[in-house]
């Protein structure tokens, strides 16, 4: 599964006087099963491209493709659909829902999807196993660490089956034994499952593990490198 | 998954979600107690002036609702008011002559209505008997008693055992009069009624207007709520010679003031279901607003519009459905008790004895109006939902997540 952006541009305040260009023509090809970090400076639009490529955003021109089917082109409801079935979200600030337990945060989603409540819960156990939160299923965010918080999140993003995982700042809000962590699974799962993940990111421990690095700066790609 | 996330929603922050359901509950409370107030008020005003002015329905020959003419008499009063009492749902059938006059004392004189009556009959259509505070009723063996109220006898300056001077016009229009001892003061709570109404043995009338007959018939039914049925059985047994009428048309101003009561409570309930309405909408803001990233969280996972919309607008429903639920139940408990218990007017009770209401009332309020109360609020539950859901669904989802709260 591809992820092709073609010319993609966003321009925000496009009708005033002051029009500012976040992402500026960027077309770029990410592959399947890449681990990608995409880096740059704060307000370089890095969140912006991430947010185009999950469908989350509209880009002013340009398209964005996956497997072929051109998202920026689809219906509000189909590209909620699309989303929910192919895309993976994890936040830097794990924007957990605060009054459902672990377990069901990685339910609700599934649950959108329209799957059973015994299938729901089956997987979500699963997930919450592999990374390794077995014993904090019923447990509120609240009372969990920031690590545990953003392992139940990886697990949110990973529960509908996506093709691929957008992940903004992940590890920003982490220490670096919770980052190194978090990296662990990230890069176990994108390579026993096949996962794409796509970072956002500054943190250099994330930039080392990934196999590509996009450095992003001023609405533009400066370089694209693999390591 | 949506309606156990509203529901928790709904406790994410006790504190405000209690103030709002408590502030509900106190105003509903409040707001139903009144309408409470104001149906006993009524039940009490329409019970006493059924019980002791107009009963249920009143038969006139059509001359006497014109002028009241003594000559307008009923014919065959007696036969007509035996076929009645043999009706279904009747509870009583009063014949009497009644004749308007004077009443004087040595120390004063006052115009009022004379209702001579048959004390045995009487008793089973009005409760003038069960009225009567001092003395005694019209008995068979005393000589020409009367029954006056303590206020006319308080003005008067009369006691029991003390006579008193009814003039009147006979049947030739020729003035008569006569003295009565009074053998009973009576005590309703319609002053207006007590100060214009005195009661004789129908015998002792009849001999002084030389009127044989009778030119009032008035009938009890055992359910008032039987009104609209037995009428037009009675009707039948008139014929045409005679006008049936209900205490709506007897007393019309009676009718209306009900009717205008009944229109204030409906308004009364809708104002105040607005404005929880609006108190809804403002606790709904506040917890739609600060939660515009987790919204723009649950979009970007694959939430669909409907389903936030479905979202925020369980979580009102829940919250003026508690607050409704409770305020309904309290409302209730606490008029079922006040209503069992009375509530004494204490020195409101002698202004509002001019409108004929108990000196103790009895709030009620009917099952339908907090079946209705329930529904407006749940109505209202989701009109308020929308506002705040309109508000933040328009945004897009990025704009929703790049908000800090």
């Amino acid at each position: 599964m591809a992820i092709v952006l073609h010319d993609l541009t966003k321009i925000y305040n496009q009708d005033t006087d002051f029009p500012i260009t976040a992402v500026d023509a960027v077309s770029l090809t990410i592959g399947a099963g890449d681990f990608v970090a995409v880096m740059g400076p704060s307000g370089s639009g890095k969140t912006t491209l991430l947010n185009m490529m999950g469908g989350i955003d509209r880009p002013t021109s340009g398209s964005v493709s996956i497997d072929e089917v051109d998202i920026t082109g689809l219906a509000d409801k189909d590209l909620v659909a699309f989303r929910r079935d192919n895309i993976g979200f994890i936040f830097q600030d794990f924007s957990l829902l605060p009054v459902l337990t672990a377990e069901e945060n990685v339910e609700f989603v599934m649950q959108l999807q329209g799957h059973s409540a015994s299938e729901c819960a089956r997987r979500a156990q699963e997930l919450l196993r592999e990374v390794g939160l077995e014993d904090r299923m019923d447990t509120v965010p609240a009372k969990l660490s920031g690590g545990q918080q953003q392992r139940v999140a990886v697990a949110r993003a990973l529960a509908p089956r996506p093709k691929f995982v957008l992940a903004d700042e992940p590890t920003a809000n982490l220490d670096a034994e919770t980052t190194h962590g978090l990296l662990d699974l990230m890069q176990r799962m994108n390579e026993n499952k096949g996962i794409t993940f796509i970072f956002s990111t500054h943190d250099p421990r994330v930039i080392a593990r990934a196999r590509r690095v996009i450095v992003f700066e001023d609405g533009h790609v400066t370089e694209d490198r693999r390591q | 998954m949506i309606v156990r996330l509203a529901w928790r929603n709904v406790w994410r922050n006790p504190l405000r979600s209690g103030i709002m359901i408590a502030s509900m509950v106190f105003g509903l409370l409040g707001c139903l107690f009144m309408v409470g107030f104001v149906e006993g008020f009524t039940a009490s005003m329409l019970e006493n002036a059924i019980r002791d002015q107009t009963a249920h329905l009143q038969i006139h020959h059509p001359d006497f609702l014109l002028n009241e003419d003594l000559a307008a008499w009923i014919p065959d009063a007696e036969e007509l008011a035996e076929k009645i009492r043999r009706t279904d749902g009747v509870q009583g059938v009063a014949v009497r002559q009644v004749v308007d006059g004077m009443m004087a004392s040595a120390a004063s004189s006052r115009g009022v209505r004379i209702n001579g009556v048959d004390a045995e009959h009487e008793a089973l259509v009005t409760g003038v008997a069960d009225r009567i505070v001092e003395g005694g009723g019209l008995t068979d063996d005393a000589r020409r008693p009367i029954l006056i109220s303590r206020r006319s006898a308080r003005r008067l300056n009369l006691r029991v055992g003390s006579k008193l001077v009814a003039t009147f016009s006979d049947l030739h229009g020729e003035v008569t009069g006569a003295a009565f001892r009074i053998s009973g003061l009576f005590e309703t709570p319609a002053s207006g009624f007590d100060e214009t109404n005195l009661f004789v043995r129908r015998n002792d009338l009849a001999d002084l207007t030389q009127l044989t007959q009778a030119n009032e018939i008035v009938i009890r039914l055992r359910d008032g709520s039987q009104l609209d049925a037995i009428s037009p059985r009675v009707r039948e047994l008139i014929g045409g010679g005679a006008v049936l009428r209900d205490w709506g048309e007897i007393q019309p101003v009676l009718k209306a003031m009900l009717g205008s009561m009944a229109t204030s409570n409906r308004i009364l309930i809708s104002i105040f279901v607005l404005a929880l309405g609006f108190g809804i909408v403002n606790a709904m803001l506040m917890s739609v607003f600060e939660r515009t990233r987790e919204f723009g969280v649950l979009r970007a996972v694959g939430m669909t519009r409907p389903r936030v919309l479905a979202l925020i607008v369980l979580e009102s429903t829940f919250l003026g459905g508690i607050g409704g639920g409770l305020g309904v139940l309290v409302s209730a408990a606490a008029v079922a008790v006040v209503g069992r218990l009375g509530l004494p007017l204490g020195a409101m009770a002698e202004g509002l004895g001019s409108f004929g209401a108990d000196a103790v009332l009895y709030p009620s309020v009917p099952a339908a109006t907090y079946a209705m109360v329930l529904a407006l609020v749940g109505v209202i539950s989701v009109f308020a939902a929308l506002y705040p859901a309109r508000h933040t669904l328009k945004k897009r989802t990025s704009e929703m997540l790049a908000e800090r709260h």
